[in-house]
C-alpha cells in the first residue's frame, strides 16, 4: 500500500512541475490580481538615494499609505521625503544605520510608536567596496557585510513578527545579479550578496505556509546608480545598465503581485544556466569575453 | 581583434572545455603528489577537518591543524603523528626513498578562533615563523546555530556569519600573499549543498554558506584575472553529512534511500580526488548537481514543488525541535 502511494507521487511528480511551469508562463502573459497598497506602511533602508529613492516615489505614487526611509545620510533622506510629501502621501525619515544591530532595534522600536506597524519592509541599503581581496581593507570588507547582509537580519527580525501577528506583510530584498554570479573585483559585495540571497530564499520556502506574508528578491544587473559608478561593460549595447526607475516599476509591481524572484534583465536568467551547467574553465571564457574580469577597473563608485 | 573571430574562438574553447571535461569521464587524471607540502586545515579537531587532516597525512603532507578546540586538535594530531609513524618504516626499507633526503612530515596543532580576525592574523604568523610557507590552505571550519530566525539569538547569527564566512577573509588574507608571490598554492572552500540551495529554518546557515560560495568564485575569477594559474581553488559542496552537526535533519521517508546521508569517510574521499587532480567543483552525491541545474530553470513555484516531492524544505525542522530540547535541557553547547 505504501509502496503504490509512493509510485503515484513519483508518476504525478512530473505532471506537478509541468503545471507549475505552465501556470508561470500564464502568469506572465495574463494580467493577474494586484495588491492594494492603500493600507501599507512601507519601510525603505537607504531611502535617501539610488534605487531607494525611486522605489520610495514608486510606492508612493502607487497609493502606499505612509512611505519611511531609513538611511545613513539626513541630507538625502531629507531631500527624497519632501519630494514625496509633496505629492501628498506621508512620508517620514529617521537616520538609522542597518549595520548597528542595537540601532536597528531601537529605531524600529521608535517607528513603532511614531508611525505605527510596518507592512512592507524593504531591505535595499547596500554599499560597495569594490577591491580585490589583497587590496581590501579589512574593516571595509567587514562593513559590507555588516550592511548588506546582517542588516538585513536585523530588521528582517524586527518586524516578521508584527508582520507575522497581524497576517499581512511583505518583505523585500533588492539583491544583484552578482549574487548568483561572481566577478572579480568585488569579492565583499559578490559575497554579501550571496548571504543575503540565501537568507531570502530560505525565508520565502518558510514564509510559504504563513498566510498574507510574502517575500519578493529582484536580482538586477548593473543599475544606472552612483553606488557603481564607473563600472563598465564590454557591450554597453547589448547590456545596456538599468534605469533605476525601471527597477523600482517592477519591484512594486513585483510585491503587488507577489512574486518571490524577479531577474532584471530576463536573459540573465541565460547567465545562470549556464553556469550551472558548463565546466568552470568555460564558464572564465565567457566571463573574460564579456568583459566581467575588467569591469571593476575603471570603478569610482561610492562606498 | 575582430569581434566576430573573438566571439568565434571562444565558442571554440568552450567547445573544447567541454571536451576536456567530457573526456575526464573516461580517462582519470593523475592525482598531483602532496607529500611534503604544507597543509592548514581549520576546524581539524572534528569532524570533516579531522578526516581531511588524517587523508593528507597519508599522503605525508606537513599538517598544520587550527581548531578552536584544543582537546580535539591535540586528539587530531596525536591520528596523524600515528599515520606517520606507520607510514616511515615502508619509507626505509626501500632502496629507493634512501637515495632522497629522507623527509620526516610533521604534524603542528594550534589553538586558533576563525572568527576573530586578530586571532587568525597572530596564529598565521606562528605558522610562518614555526613551519614556513604554507602550500594549502583548507577553509573547513563551520557551525550551525540550530535555531529558526526568529528565535535565535543575535550573538548567534553573528557567531555563525563569522566563523562560515568571515573567517575565509581573514585565512585567506594571511595565507595568500606568499601564494600569489610564489604562483603557487591550492585554496580549499569546504561548504555545504546549502550554499547552492537553501531550506526552510536555516537562514543564518544558508547565507553564510551562500557567502562563502560567493567568495570562492569570485576569488577564483580574481586568480584567473590576474593570470595567477598556478593557485588552484577547489569547492567541496558535500549534501548532509552524517557527523553530529546535523543531527535530527530529515527528509521525506520515501525519498529517503535515494539521498542518504553521507559517510563522512566517502564524502572526504571524493572530495580529496577533486582536490588532487585540480577539479574546480565537486558535488557529494552527483545527483546535487541535478538538484541545482533544476532549480536554475525551473520557476520557483515548481522548485518548491520539486523540494516538496523530496521533503527538502522542511528537512531541517525535525532538527531544529531536537536542537531546541536538548538546548532546554542544557545538554548542547549552543553555538559550537
Amino acid at each position: 500500500m505504501m509502496e503504490l502511494k509512493v509510485l503515484g507521487c513519483a508518476m504525478l511528480f512530473p505532471l506537478q512541475i509541468f503545471v507549475c511551469v505552465l501556470r508561470a508562463a500564464v502568469r506572465l502573459l495574463t494580467r493577474q490580481k494586484r495588491r492594494d497598497m492603500g493600507a501599507d506602511v512601507v519601510l525603505i533602508t537607504g531611502g535617501g538615494r539610488g534605487i531607494g529613492r525611486h522605489l520610495a516615489k514608486e510606492f508612493a505614487k502607487q497609493g502606499a499609505k505612509k512611505v519611511i526611509l531609513w538611511g545613513r545620510t539626513e541630507k538625502c533622506l531629507k531631500e527624497t521625503c519632501d519630494e514625496i510629501s509633496l505629492t501628498g502621501t506621508e512620508c517620514y525619515y529617521f537616520v538609522c544605520d542597518v549595520g548597528n544591530r542595537e540601532e536597528v532595534y531601537q529605531q524600529a522600536k521608535v517607528l513603532r510608536e511614531k508611525v505605527g506597524d510596518v507592512t512592507v519592509l524593504v531591505n535595499n541599503a547596500a554599499v560597495v567596496h569594490g577591491k580585490s581581496l589583497m587590496d581590501s581593507d579589512d574593516d571595509a570588507l567587514l562593513k559590507t557585510q555588516h550592511i548588506n547582509t546582517l542588516g538585513q537580519f536585523w530588521t528582517t527580525k524586527a518586524f516578521l513578527p508584527r508582520m507575522l501577528e497581524l497576517r499581512n506583510g511583505h518583505v523585500v530584498c533588492i539583491n544583484s545579479i552578482l549574487s548568483l554570479s561572481s566577478i572579480p573585483g568585488a569579492i565583499d559585495y559578490c559575497m554579501s550578496k550571496a548571504s543575503s540571497y540565501a537568507f531570502m530564499e530560505s525565508l520565502t520556502l518558510g514564509l510559504l505556509d504563513c498566510p498574507g506574508v510574502g517575500c519578493t528578491t529582484i536580482l538586477p544587473f548593473h543599475t544606472d546608480t552612483e553606488m557603481f559608478q564607473g563600472m563598465r561593460l564590454r557591450f554597453p549595447k547589448l547590456f545596456p545598465p538599468l534605469n533605476p526607475e525601471m527597477v523600482a516599476q517592477r519591484t512594486v509591481d513585483a510585491v503587488r503581485t507577489d512574486t518571490a524572484f524577479v531577474v532584471l534583465p530576463w536573459t540573465m536568467h541565460f547567465l545562470v544556466i549556464l553556469k550551472s551547467l558548463l565546466p568552470q574553465s568555460a564558464l572564465e571564457e565567457i566571463h573574460k569575453f564579456s568583459g566581467s574580469y575588467t569591469c571593476m577597473k575603471t570603478f569610482k563608485g561610492r562606498t | 581583434m575582430n569581434i566576430v573571430a573573438e566571439l568565434f574562438v571562444v565558442t571554440f574553447k568552450i567547445m573544447w572545455s567541454l571536451v576536456l571535461a567530457g573526456a575526464k569521464w573516461f580517462v582519470r587524471p593523475r592525482e598531483k603528489s602532496v607529500g611534503g607540502q604544507v597543509c592548514v586545515v581549520t576546524g581539524a579537531g572534528s569532524g570533516l577537518g579531522r578526516l581531511f587532516a588524517l587523508e593528507f597525512a597519508r599522503r605525508r603532507a606537513t599538517l598544520v591543524l587550527w581548531d578552536i578546540n584544543k582537546e580535539g586538535n591535540e586528539e587530531t594530531a596525536d591520528m596523524v603523528r600515528e599515520i606517520y609513524r606507520k607510514l616511515s618504516p615502508s619509507e626505509e626499507s626501500s632502496g629507493i626513498a634512501q637515495e632522497l633526503p629522507l623527509f620526516q612530515p610533521k604534524v603542528y596543532a594550534y589553538v586558533c578562533d576563525v572568527s576573530k580576525r586578530e586571532s587568525v592574523y597572530s596564529t598565521a604568523e606562528k605558522v610562518r615563523r614555526d613551519v614556513g610557507n604554507i602550500d594549502m590552505l583548507i577553509n573547513n571550519a563551520g557551525v550551525v546555530s540550530g535555531h529558526h530566525l526568529l528565535e535565535c539569538p543575535d550573538e548567534l547569527i553573528e557567531r555563525t556569519m563569522m566563523v562560515n564566512c568571515h573567517a575565509h577573509f581573514w585565512t585567506t588574507k594571511a595565507f595568500l600573499p606568499a601564494m600569489l608571490e610564489l604562483n603557487h598554492g591550492h585554496i580549499v572552500t569546504v561548504a555545504s549543498s546549502l550554499g547552492l540551495f537553501t531550506t526552510a529554518g536555516v537562514e543564518d546557515y544558508c547565507a553564510s554558506k551562500f557567502g562563502a560560495i560567493g567568495f570562492h568564485e569570485s576569488l577564483s575569477h580574481e586568480l584567473k584575472a590576474a593570470d595567477k594559474d598556478g593557485i588552484k581553488m577547489t569547492l567541496v559542496c558535500p549534501f548532509l553529512v552524517d557527523t553530529d552537526m546535523f543531527k535530527g535533519c530529515k527528509i521525506r521517508k520515501e525519498m529517503a534511500p535515494f539521498f542518504p546521508p553521507l559517510k563522512p569517510e566517502y564524502c572526504v574521499q571524493q572530495a580529496m580526488r577533486a582536490i588532487l587532480t585540480d577539479q574546480p567543483m565537486i558535488c557529494t552525491p552527483r545527483v546535487m548537481y541535478m538538484v541545482t541545474f533544476m532549480k536554475t530553470v525551473l520557476p520557483f513555484d515548481a522548485t518548491v514543488c520539486m523540494y516538496r516531492f523530496i521533503g527538502a524544505d522542511k528537512c531541517m525542522y525535525p532538527f531544529l525541535a531536537q536542537r531546541k530540547e536538548s538546548t532546554n535541557n542544557n545538554e548542547s553547547k549552543t553555538g559550537i
